[in-house]
């Protein structure tokens, strides 16, 4: 038995939110928790995925006694209907995340509120691209590029250009399966139109769509998320930071940045740096200014400013429960409309930035990229100012939080594993290295953590319970989104104590890097990342991407975009295996096409795997890696 | 085949084979034979490092085999991995100890087999000064010997202590290669399984200098992996019995580097693979991160620290320069900076090839330093380097100091084309890097001419004494500040020396001017000035002070030291001191003994025994590592005493140190030639009784003191 004693334990971190629970019963707050209470038990129609309302003729709801809807839809066809336009939702998302940057990217400008920090990277993904960079000004290259990338989202022709990115097999798997991704908002549009009434009801071609949906998400809209926001705001690289929800200040102005977009958090943290708001924030009585994170937007500017995370979705009250946030700042995504009524409650301002997320008791600031900074200036003022209307009573911030090292893109990975490579035998800037530990069995695979919490999953314990369970057998992990704030919260990221808790193998892969264990490689949209790594080691290894001894994991998830994401990990060839239902148990067909072995298996090589007994998915994993080298003769 | 699986394989073969060889051996000699390696403190060291458990028979080896296979457990792990290949380790030191059993002397020439604690303790300091910046495990040899021979040969051009295993012994031996301590290339047998004897070299080191805990083995590997810079370099072809050992010594934190394809794996920095063994040497110092401390010297042989402990013998001698029979000496000298050319080295006098051969001639050679930083008092530091940097160079032997030096060049340098003018070369090089903040400009003069050096000798002389005047002026009194002395901490992480005038560094090698230059040359760097404005007790030399810097230093592992006592707060020692002082509770009075004296002292302990009492920045109370120096010191043990409570020493000691401690007692105690009345090996060895007899026969002041307040 290992000791884990540094780590704080889940039960450590329900006691805090307890501890803050008891802060809002003083005030009558409303929380997630007592709402889970009114809302349970769930219907059980919507959770198997047997509901249909796509038509005024139902809603339809399939039992034994009603086999089929009043259209004669059969139970596979509506849950897989209802499957794709859960996906499609999160297709959305985060591609029109992704779309915000590209139009980000076109209105950037030398001495504008937005630069080019990362010009090669911008270089190099043009020559990927085909775009003529000779004697071109970086920014007439960025604003081609914006417009280029803008075009991938309604082409009227051919398909992704990052579709090109992963190996041969992969592309060739997508081909025959014909799911290589088009026009991403076509993609879109064209699941809304196979899901109308008397459309597709064939459950195959649903879950066909799903898939081809899911990859242009991620190797089209997250993918150009990621890479431009790189290009303008730096490419990750390791840095050090702390998490969870000790990291507010007492004696400081807390803002509180949540949500996705990183056009706004950057913003944020760049004018809560600035002298004169530090100035006036200490003539309120503060001894300055403190931003922390919530959710993605904490990964956003953990990963490349070593801001404090203060927690993950579930986290999003507590935040405001401290009684000591001055503001809590979102732009779009897993923001709980139930902010409003809360920070009602206390002093805290809510403020809500993107018409794409309009919510009651807000104060709306809209955010565009002329007025970016203006506006962020305005907002990180009405948090100073707000600072004096701080009940003191109520100020309650547990002293909970955990050193973590943040920022490993698949850049920063490279680098990490060159120092590791020898220069009398080594080529630089591959990822050989780690296939080198994979090979040998000093580590037995890898593992990609993602996804949200979920109240159906006591919060954080899959999450932190079975990265243990393979850091323990010697599997590196990489992580995103909240299944990254859950790790650091814990301490996996503490690049000196984690180590402890791994593997023998694990331990000396971890000593001789410098690394944590776990790494974490950004936000949600930041999954394209692990797509990209992924092809990379396939290439360098010469194997094929489903060979690699590599699982996706995502134990909470709850969104849409986590569909999505589920979709196009599998599709990429990398077994998924998830601890909540994707609502799909209703169909026997459906569940065959997703995890049977002659499903989606057959079209590219990897499917999902659904269990929501933690230990008993923990096990699976381990198994599907061992089988993974068994076939490989490792 | 599986990595794995192959340590597991030749784990079990070692495993089958240790079992079979020690229940043969309890059959000829039966379960109670002892079982020992000679010179050594730590019974079997590889099993007594990793387990806490000492092993004195075969009954009790027999008994260890369970806890050895408790380590071969299965899983596809690396733990596993690393748990048997340690296990194998520990069964070929069994094997190898067996070789020893009653009383055989199982290894001759070449081959040194095991390997004593006064080995290790000799590495201390030159593994803490980067002299040695590391050790070349080599295992096996290339198809060609010639390429065996040059592999050796780099590492000793780096100073790298090279380990030999398996063929590689014969390529060196056939080469005609010289082998040993001295040179740093130990050969240890033709079996794969004496490998262990280089294994036991560095877990002892653990033990001595880093104060691991015997059986704690999360702290021994660390300590192995963050602090001995050891690599194996195995060639071709690799057996399973090999990759066992590959596994151990990766546990342990070295690499191992191999031109082996067969079913091989790679694992960054820790199993490389090197097809290009012409490489090998670059590829191990980059995986074990060692960077070497490079001087280039413009001269036509090698220099290298390896070639410190060469022997010039008298047939292979071109020229000596004898300061026993003619005028010779060695100086350094501060001028002004227009005075000297920087670079500029005179030869004045004949060049060798104009002197017949087997010559004793008369040389003398000053440097000039010049230097905004330099100061008078460094001169002696430099002069006190000479001895160590002239015999770096390979063909050279020096010995000896001031105008008693001695130079052997041999007739292969002469070959070679080496000059007088290569010495300059050399003590020009050394000087500008190894004191680059205070030199600034240096020139040398080499005088070979009889006459002119009689001359010079007597003006030097008038120096020497001038110096001497102010070093017996210079006292713990006299001096505003002490030094801190850390260099060990690379090494021994939680001792603190505290350098006076009159208490040099226990390892001998750092005086309080060595000290101070080296806290000028580098004020960050391991010498940091100690105060000492608030005395707690004189008499026990106790400073708040010295306490803050020893608490500060050693990271809060020492709270307390004295300066002057061997029961109350005793200074720590790393490990690497020169000798080591217990009590004698019979005479009441200390006995001393040194690394170079292997037998028994009256305390029934041996050096290596006595010394595994303190070392690793530990306090023993009654037991101190100094240097041999301090043993002349009024402040030696003065809380107790002084040196009058010296009652035993190995006579070789006794005559080092007789001059000086002679001096020492008359003074304090009245008492001439003093040094006779300490007992030695001739008078007793082992029994106190013999030894209490001696004292009384000679009327040794120690006798009429106090009894020790222990």
């Amino acid at each position: 038995m290992k000791d884990w004693a540094t780590l704080t334990t889940v039960e450590e971190m329900e006691a805090v939110t307890n501890s803050l629970l008891e802060n809002g019963k003083k005030v009558g707050a409303d929380t997630w928790q007592q709402r889970v209470k009114n809302q349970t038990p769930h219907c059980g129609f919507g959770e198997a995925g047997t509901c249909c309302r796509i038509c005024s003729m139902g809603p339809c709801r399939i039992t034994p006694k009603s086999p089929r809807g009043i259209c004669g839809c059969d139970v596979h066809g509506i849950v897989a209907r209802n499957y794709l336009r859960f996906t499609v939702g999160g297709t959305a998302a985060h591609s029109d995340h992704g779309r915000e940057i590209m139009h980000t990217l076109h209105q950037t400008s030398p001495d504008g509120n937005y630069q080019i920090k990362d010009p090669e990277k911008l270089i190099r993904i043009a020559k990927e691209w085909g775009v003529e960079t000779e004697g071109k000004d970086i920014y007439d290259l960025a604003h081609e590029m914006a417009e280029v990338g803008l075009m991938e989202y309604g082409i009227p022709f051919g398909t992704q250009k990052f579709a090109k990115r992963p190996p041969q097999h992969t592309q060739d798997l997508w081909d025959a399966a014909g799911i290589t991704p088009r026009a991403i908002d076509r993609e879109v549009a064209t699941a809304m139109h196979m899901t109308h009434m008397g459309c597709s009801s064939l459950a195959e071609a649903l879950i066909r769509q799903s898939l081809r949906a899911g990859l242009s998400d991620g190797w089209g809209g997250s993918m150009m998320g990621t890479e431009f926001s790189d290009v303008m705001f730096g490419t990750p690289k390791p840095v050090d930071t702390t998490a969870n929800i000790g990291v507010m200040e007492k004696d400081m102005v807390n803002i509180i940045i949540h949500g996705h977009d990183p056009s706004l958090s950057e913003m944020v943290v760049h004018y809560a740096q600035d002298p004169e708001m530090i100035a006036l924030a200490k003539s309120f009585g503060a001894k300055g200014i403190n931003v922390a994170g919530v959710c993605c937007t904490s990964n956003e500017v953990a990963m490349r400013h070593g801001i404090p995370m203060a927690g993950n979705f579930l986290n999003q009250e507590n935040v405001v429960l401290t009684g000591a946030c001055e503001a809590i700042v979102v732009d779009i995504q897993c923001i709980f409309p139930a902010l409003g009524p809360l920070s009602k409650c206390f002093h805290t301002k809510f403020i809500t930035t993107s018409p794409i997320a309009r919510m009651p008791d807000s104060e709306f600031i809209q955010f565009d990229v002329e007025s970016a900074g203006e506006k962020a200036k305005a907002i990180v003022k009405m948090a100073i100012e707000n600072y004096q209307n701080r009940n003191w009573d109520l100020v309650n911030i547990p002293a909970q939080k955990q050193n973590a090292r943040v920022g490993y893109s698949v850049e920063a990975i490279k680098k990490v594993l060159d120092t590791v490579a020898n220069s009398q035998v080594d080529e630089f800037g591959t990822t050989k290295p780690l296939i080198e530990c994979i090979h040998s069995g000093v580590l037995r695979g890898a593992a990609a953590f993602v996804g949200c919490n979920n109240p159906k999953v006591r919060q954080d314990a899959a999450h932190i319970g079975l990265m243990k369970k393979l850091l323990e057998n010697d599997v590196i992990i990489i992580v995103s989104g909240c299944s990254a704030q859950a790790a650091a919260k814990a301490g996996l990221m503490d690049p000196e104590k984690a180590k402890e808790y791994c593997g023998a193998g694990l331990k000396r892969v971890c000593e001789l890097a410098n690394i944590p264990p776990v790494l974490h490689m950004g936000s949600c949209v930041d999954i394209s990342r692990m797509m990209v790594l992924a092809s990379d080691i396939a290439k360098d290894w010469g194997i094929n991407i489903s060979q690699i001894p590599l699982v996706g994991c995502a134990p909470e998830w709850m969104s849409e975009k986590a569909v999505s994401i589920g979709n196009y990990v599998v599709a990429t060839g990398i077994e998924t295996f998830l601890g909540v239902d994707p609502y799909s148990k209703g169909s026997s067909e459906v569940t065959e096409l997703l995890q049977g072995e002659h499903g989606i298996n057959d079209w590219v090589e990897a499917k999902f795997v659904v269990d929501t007994d933690i230990d008993s998915l923990g096990d699976k994993m381990l198994e599907c890696i061992e089988a993974k080298r068994a076939a490989l003769g490792i | 085949m599986t990595l794995f699986e192959r340590v597991f394989g030749g784990n079990d073969y070692n495993y089958a084979r240790t079992v079979a060889a020690i229940d043969e051996a309890i059959a000829t000699y039966g379960e109670a034979e002892a079982v020992s390696f000679p010179g050594t403190a730590y019974s079997l060291p590889c099993y007594y490092a990793v387990t806490g458990v000492k092993i004195t028979n075969l009954g009790e080896m027999k008994a260890a085999m369970a806890t050895i296979k408790e380590k071969m457990t299965r899983n596809n792990r690396l733990y596993d991995a690393f748990e048997s290949g340690i296990a194998s380790a520990l069964c070929a030191e069994f094997l190898e100890a067996l070789k020893y059993l009653h009383g055989a002397e199982p290894y001759t020439e070449p081959e040194m087999g095991h390997l004593t604690d006064a080995f290790v303790r000799n590495l201390g300091v030159p593994l803490v000064t980067g002299d040695i910046p590391g050790v070349a495990v080599i295992i096996g040899g290339a198809e060609d010997p010639a390429e065996t021979v040059e592999l050796v040969k780099s590492y000793q051009n780096q100073g790298i202590l090279v380990s030999l295993t398996g063929d590689c012994i014969k390529h060196v031996h056939d080469a005609g290669m010289k082998t040993g301590e001295n040179v740093r290339v130990v050969p240890l047998g033709y079996e794969m399984q004496s490998v262990i004897h280089v294994v036991s070299v560095a877990l002892r080191a653990a033990l001595i200098f880093g104060n691991i805990t015997p059986g704690d083995f999360k702290a021994l590997s660390k300590y192995t992996m963050d602090r001995i810079r050891a690599f194996v370099n195995a060639y071709k072809p690799l057996s399973d019995e090999i990759v066992s050992y590959g596994a151990g010594a990766i546990c342990l934190g070295f690499p191992v580097i191999s031109n082996e394809t067969e079913n091989m794996f790679r694992v960054p920095k820790s199993l490389i693979q090197q097809l290009d063994t012409s490489k090998w040497n670059a590829t191990s110092l980059e995986a074990r991160d060692i960077k070497l401390k490079i001087t280039k010297i413009d001269i036509p042989v090698s220099f290298a620290t390896a070639f410190e402990g060469e022997i010039i013998r008298r047939g292979d001698m071109q020229v000596e320069v004898d300061g026993s029979r003619v005028d010779c000496f060695e100086l350094v000298r501060t001028v002004e900076p227009s005075e000297i050319e920087d670079h500029r080295i005179t030869v004045v006098g004949p060049e060798i090839e104009e002197i017949p051969v087997g010559s004793k001639i008369s040389l003398s050679y000053t440097v000039y330093v010049a230097g905004k930083a330099m100061q008078p008092d460094f001169e002696s530091v430099m002069e006190r380097k000479f001895h160590s940097w002239l015999n770096c160079i390979e063909g050279v032997m020096h010995t000896g100091q001031r105008d008693m030096i001695r130079i052997r060049i041999s007739k292969a340098d002469f070959e070679a084309g080496f000059k007088f003018r290569h010495l300059g070369e050399v003590l020009y090089a050394k000087l500008k890097s190894d004191f680059e903040a205070v030199v600034d400009k240096c020139e040398v003069k080499i005088v070979v001419d009889a006459e002119m050096n009689k001359d010079l000798r007597a003006q030097c002389n008038e120096v020497f004494n001038k110096r001497d005047d102010r070093l017996k002026s210079m006292t713990d009194e006299s001096v505003p500040v002490y030094y801190t002395c850390i260099l060990c901490q690379a090494f021994s992480p939680s001792h603190v020396c505290i350098v006076t005038p009159e208490r040099l560094g226990l390892c001998g090698a750092v005086s309080w001017l060595d000290a101070k230059a080296t806290n000028e040359l580098d004020p960050e760097g391991p010498c940091q000035i100690v105060p000492k404005e608030r005395c707690i007790d004189e008499k026990l030399g106790r400073f708040e002070d010295v306490d803050e810097a020893v608490c500060k230093y050693s990271h809060g592992a020492l709270e307390h030291v004295t300066l002057y006592s061997l029961f109350q707060d005793p200074m720590t020692s790393c490990g690497c001191f020169e000798c080591i002082c217990g009590v004698e509770p019979c005479s009441m009075g200390v006995v001393i003994t040194c690394r170079e004296h292997a037998g028994m002292t009256p305390l029934g302990m041996s050096f290596s025994e006595m010394a595994s009492m303190t070392g690793g920045g530990v306090q023993t109370p009654g037991f101190m590592g100094h240097g041999k120096q301090f043993i002349s010191s009024k402040k030696f043990i003065a809380a107790e005493g002084g040196p009058g409570r010296i009652v035993w020493m190995p006579k070789e000691l006794k005559d080092q140190v007789r001059e000086r401690l002679d001096a020492t007692a008359l003074e304090l105690y009245g008492v001439e030639n003093f040094t006779d009345m300490v007992a030695d090996e001739t008078v007793c060895t082992e029994d106190p009784e013999q030894l209490l007899e001696f004292l009384g026969n000679v009327g040794h002041p120690v006798l009429s003191m106090e009894p020790f307040d222990m």
